[in-house]
């Protein structure tokens, strides 16, 4: 198995700093962490390196615009491009 | 059931995307974009539909996350989340688990139940078709429980599942 996440004691030990120190980090969401019971924390690997990076997401831009249609076709299935129709 | 108007929306959008990518989810097109949509469809629901890859290493295969949300107004400017679809589909351990609300009205004429799971040890392979789900409050909530699975690095237990049919 892949070792994904730390604990929170793994954790102290990185950084240096106590057990309580960490949780007061999560508790905050400053760290990201996932809260599997009230009392087992785990501290996602990845997500632990981005942060320690300063890694911090760009806010995106949202709003509301018509879905793109979406045309379902079948496996290996070329549909051809879309033209003008033809009245006889 | 969360009543949004469609600026909370919006908020709620932006704040998950957020939160993927705090936990090193690498979010796929086009929701990589700079400028995101909450898409409209055709009946006047506003559709969230993400997918995303959670952190492998190099040498694994893909861990698919699927974040589906529909909302429709039921007030004037009151919209309701009617339908979601929330999956975690890893093609390393090879297994599946999904946690679905979608054609409830069949869901309770046939099961009794609104909401339902699929959880496939191998993936493609149904022991169950639907099994009890546990309803989730938002897709927060969705994320931190695929999250959580993924990050066990085990397959699922779905004996532990109830069986719906």
């Amino acid at each position: 198995m892949a070792k994904l996440y730390y604990t929170p004691k793994e954790v102290a030990e990185i950084l240096d700093i106590s057990d309580d120190a960490v949780l007061d980090l999560v508790n905050r969401r400053t760290l990201p962490a996932l809260r599997v019971s009230p009392r087992i924390t785990r501290i996602p690997i990845a997500a632990f390196d981005l942060w320690r990076e300063g890694y911090t997401p760009r806010r995106r831009r949202v709003s509301i615009r018509p879905a793109p249609r979406k045309v379902v076709g079948g496996e290996h299935e070329t549909l051809p491009a879309p033209r003008r129709m033809v009245r006889a | 059931m969360t009543l949004a108007s469609a600026s909370d929306l919006l908020t709620y959008l932006a704040d998950l995307i957020e939160t993927l990518e705090r936990y090193a989810v690498t979010l796929l097109p086009p929701s990589d974009a700079d400028e995101v949509g909450l898409e409209q469809e055709p009946d006047g629901s506003l559709v969230i539909d993400l997918e995303g890859r959670l952190p492998t290493p190099r040498s694994s295969k893909d861990v698919d996350l699927l974040l589906f949300e529909r909302w429709r107004e039921v007030d004037q400017d009151a919209w309701l989340c009617v339908e979601y679809r929330y999956e975690l589909r890893h093609h390393e351990l090879h297994y599946r688990l999904a946690l679905h609300r979608h054609d409830e009205a069949h869901f309770v004429r046939h099961f009794g139940v609104a909401t339902h799971e699929h959880c496939e040890v191998t993936m493609g392979v149904e022991t169950c078709g639907h099994y009890v789900g546990e309803p989730v409050i938002d897709a927060f909530d969705a994320f931190d429980r695929l999250y959580g699975a993924w990050l066990s690095d085990q397959k699922p237990d779905c004996s532990v599942l109830q069986c719906l049919g």
